[in-house]
């Protein structure tokens, strides 16, 4: 049997509040019970659903990205397949061993040395004692704490703490592998690593379940997504679609909340929904107004968020463009920026803007995009477009003027 | 001694109710007690090497940062030895006699095994919640907990049982065939502490008051059992009373059988103030061994069987 996962419609209910957990509590619960068989304390009102109606499968070569908000029920299916928790209803298969990049360091003990917590923390994750034996020098080598592997573990910064936590993990060789918000860890070189290795075992052909709300990983890492809501799925789908739906919510749609008198319709790309960094993107929007319409009272408005942060990096309108929309009829607008931006996963948005109210007063549609890598890496989070040229000089005679440019291996002379 | 686990469909009522056609999916037919004990064993058994890092685990945490260091696992039974000494010299001086070394000898033998059995349950019987971080996040086997905990007691144990061998043969002990007995007795001393130490550490996880009576029920057992005394000073009722104790078979046949050189296959009396009172009786052992096995078996069952509700109620 090919190693993998199976949920068919688990379901998971959780108790708010106590449960009785003394003895004193429980006698006169049970007692209850005797006297007024038929009859149970209305414990039931306060349960919930934690997770209704899960259904999903991964196997060899699929890697499924689970988000959401918190408590939406994201680490609860992780505890389902783990088996740390029963389903309440539903099926769940898991086949092959299962390495958790979970709570990383949750087997620590503070006392033990780093060493001695290796072969604790293996043995809990599912190593042998000669399989942590033979990787060991390997997983101190990873963690990069050789100088204090015979320290104990409580006088270890958390860093320390999380980087052998995480070498450990990243060494069980599962057939399953399962990643709940383990992506943040040590400094950023240390992450750049964790990453890789990350990586490189998700590409590996395993099946991967990762939960994360750094949605950019989910993007690079993951073949396809779900996105929970309240212990439901909201939407099973691409990486891209899930991550759209869940960063702009209830925005893809357009709302008819407020009387308004621009609407706009339709947002498509021009070409493609995929960009190079430093290329143009290109969109065609339509929509109409009425004839109370007025331009210098309510305004179309673009604007440009990442998928990762949620942030808005960018925002423009018909009036800053320099542009002014028709009234009472329809109308389609092109336009297109400059994708001056990292590597990753983008939305536009559109919507209409009160410029008396300064704000949005209804939400148009959106689209997601993505930006690769360009001809010339750059570093830092914005590409500048950074032109450089190289003026050889002869030796001896000082400013002659050179007919040869060099490029720099890094950098391309671009005219804009 | 079979638990019924709270199922699903006895209390689920809430806004939201699954269709009843997905019900069964998840519930596996109800399994055997014996077929729950084999999966048990077959799980930790594939755990061992992580049964085996805690055990190493839960030793070195006892002497670590600790001033009498290895000197703990003697302090215990020694501290135990030197109270029965104390009762046992005082009731040698009201009945006007002298303490002989076999007396002390017997003291010391119970003892250790007593100590074994409270030290175990002290233990074990908060091992679960002890280890909440570990049991809520990751999965394993969970009886490996409880008996890492009866792990780090034996090896304990096995120390004093090591300076009490350099010991009683100065107390006047000498070497008999009965003495083959002790593996037998020691196996059920083993398989008793750890069918009681499945069945507290699970108890306490839900109700943590579990604990408390433990400590109580530790403290005041050793007067309801024949460590500090032997059944027939109890005389013929009380003998039989004390007889009901399951640890009694065991402590007595160790004390028959090491100190006093006799087979444990042959019922034994002796006379107090012209009464025939007995002292042994094969069946004792019998019943030890039913407690014992019948024990591990229920406690094994129960513990796999709640076991997947921990992570919740912990």
């Amino acid at each position: 049997m090919a190693s993998g996962v199976r949920f068919e419609g688990v379901w998971k209910k959780f108790r708010r509040g106590e449960v009785h957990d003394s003895l004193r509590d429980l006698i006169p619960a049970v007692a209850r019970r005797f006297v007024r068989p038929g009859t149970r304390p209305p414990l039931s009102e306060q349960e919930f659903w934690a997770v209704r109606d899960v259904s999903f499968e991964v196997g060899p070569g699929h890697a499924l990205g689970i988000m959401g908000p918190n408590g939406a029920g994201k680490s609860t299916i992780l505890k389902l397949l783990t088996k740390i928790l029963r389903p309440d209803r539903g099926l769940r298969e898991v086949h092959g061993r299962m390495g958790m990049l979970i709570e990383i360091a949750a087997g620590f003990h503070p006392d033990l040395t780093g060493r001695e917590n290796v072969f604790l923390q293996g043995a809990i994750m599912g190593m042998k004692r000669v399989e942590i034996a033979r990787k060991f020098d390997e997983i101190v080598a990873f963690s990069e704490i050789d100088d204090f592997i015979d320290t104990p573990v409580k006088r270890y910064s958390s860093g320390m703490n999380a980087r052998l936590g995480f070498a450990i993990a990243a060494h069980v060789d599962p057939d399953v592998l399962i990643i709940d918000e383990v992506l943040a860890v040590g400094d950023f070189r240390f992450q750049d690593k964790a990453f890789s290795k990350i990586h490189s075992m998700c590409t590996s052909g395993i099946p991967v379940v990762l939960v994360t709300h750094q949605l950019d990983r989910i993007a690079t890492l993951c073949t396809e997504a779900m996105l929970l809501d309240q212990g439901q799925v909201r939407l099973h789908g691409t990486p891209s679609d899930c991550i759209q739906q869940y960063t702009m919510g209830p925005a893809t749609a357009p709302t008819d909340s407020t009387d308004c008198a621009l609407t706009i319709d339709v947002l498509r790309f021009e070409a493609a929904d995929i960009v190079r960094s430093g290329d143009r993107l290109a969109f065609q929007l339509s929509g109409r107004s009425r004839s109370d319409f007025d331009s210098d009272a309510t305004d179309l408005h673009v604007s440009v968020r990442s998928a990762t942060t949620g942030m808005v990096l960018f925002s423009t309108g018909a009036l800053p463009c320099g542009v002014e929309l028709p009234r009472d009829r329809a109308f389609d607008v092109s336009f297109d920026f400059q994708a001056n931006l990292v590597p990753g996963l983008y939305h536009v948005e559109t919507a209409v803007w009160d410029h008396a109210l300064q704000r949005i007063v209804r939400s148009g549609p959106a689209k997601s995009f993505t930006v690769q890598a360009g001809d010339s890496p750059f570093g830092g989070s914005i590409q500048l477009n950074a032109a450089m040229s190289v003026m050889p000089r002869s030796n001896g005679t000082a400013s002659q003027k050179s007919d040869s440019t060099i490029m720099t291996p890094s950098g391309i002379l671009i005219n804009s | 001694m079979t638990a019924r686990v709270p199922s699903p469909e006895l209390n689920h009522m809430s806004t939201v109710t699954p269709p009843i056609s997905q019900t069964s999916l998840a519930e596996k037919p109800r399994n055997l007690p014996l077929k729950d004990m084999r999966e048990a064993i077959t799980d930790v058994w594939e755990h061992r090497d992580l049964l085996q890092q805690l055990t190493l685990r839960d030793i070195k945490l006892r002497y670590k940062q600790a001033v009498m260091g290895l000197a703990w696992a003697i302090f215990m039974p020694v501290l135990i030895v030197f109270s029965g000494l104390i009762i046992r010299f005082a009731m040698a001086q009201m009945s006007g006699q002298h303490l002989v070394g076999t007396e002390v000898a017997d003291i010391a033998l119970k003892g250790i095994a007593w100590a074994f059995f409270v030290g175990t349950l002290g233990f074990a019987t908060s091992s679960l919640i002890g280890n909440m971080n570990l049991v809520t996040k990751i999965y394993f086997p969970r009886e490996v907990l409880p008996l890492s905990s009866v792990g780090a007691q034996l090896f304990d144990s096995s120390l004093g049982v090591c300076v009490l061998a350099i010991i009683l043969p100065f107390l006047g002990v000498r070497l008999h065939v009965s003495l083959l007995w002790v593996p037998v007795l020691f196996a059920l001393l083993i398989l008793f502490t750890t069918a009681a130490a499945l069945a507290l550490s699970c108890a306490n996880l839900f109700f943590r008051d579990v604990k408390y009576i433990v400590q109580v029920i530790l403290m005041f057992g050793i007067f309801f059992t024949p460590v500090f005394f032997e059944p027939a000073m109890l005389g013929a009722r009380g003998a039989f009373l004390a007889a009901l104790n399951p640890l009694t078979g065991i402590l007595e046949g160790l004390r028959l059988s090491v100190i006093d050189g006799q087979s444990l296959l042959q019922p034994l009396t002796t006379v107090v103030k012209g009464v025939v009172v007995p002292v042994w009786n094969p069946w004792e052992l019998v019943y030890s061994a039913v407690w014992a096995i019948a024990g591990l078996i229920g406690a094994a069952t129960l513990f796999r069987r709640v076991q997947p509700l921990f992570a919740e109620y912990v």
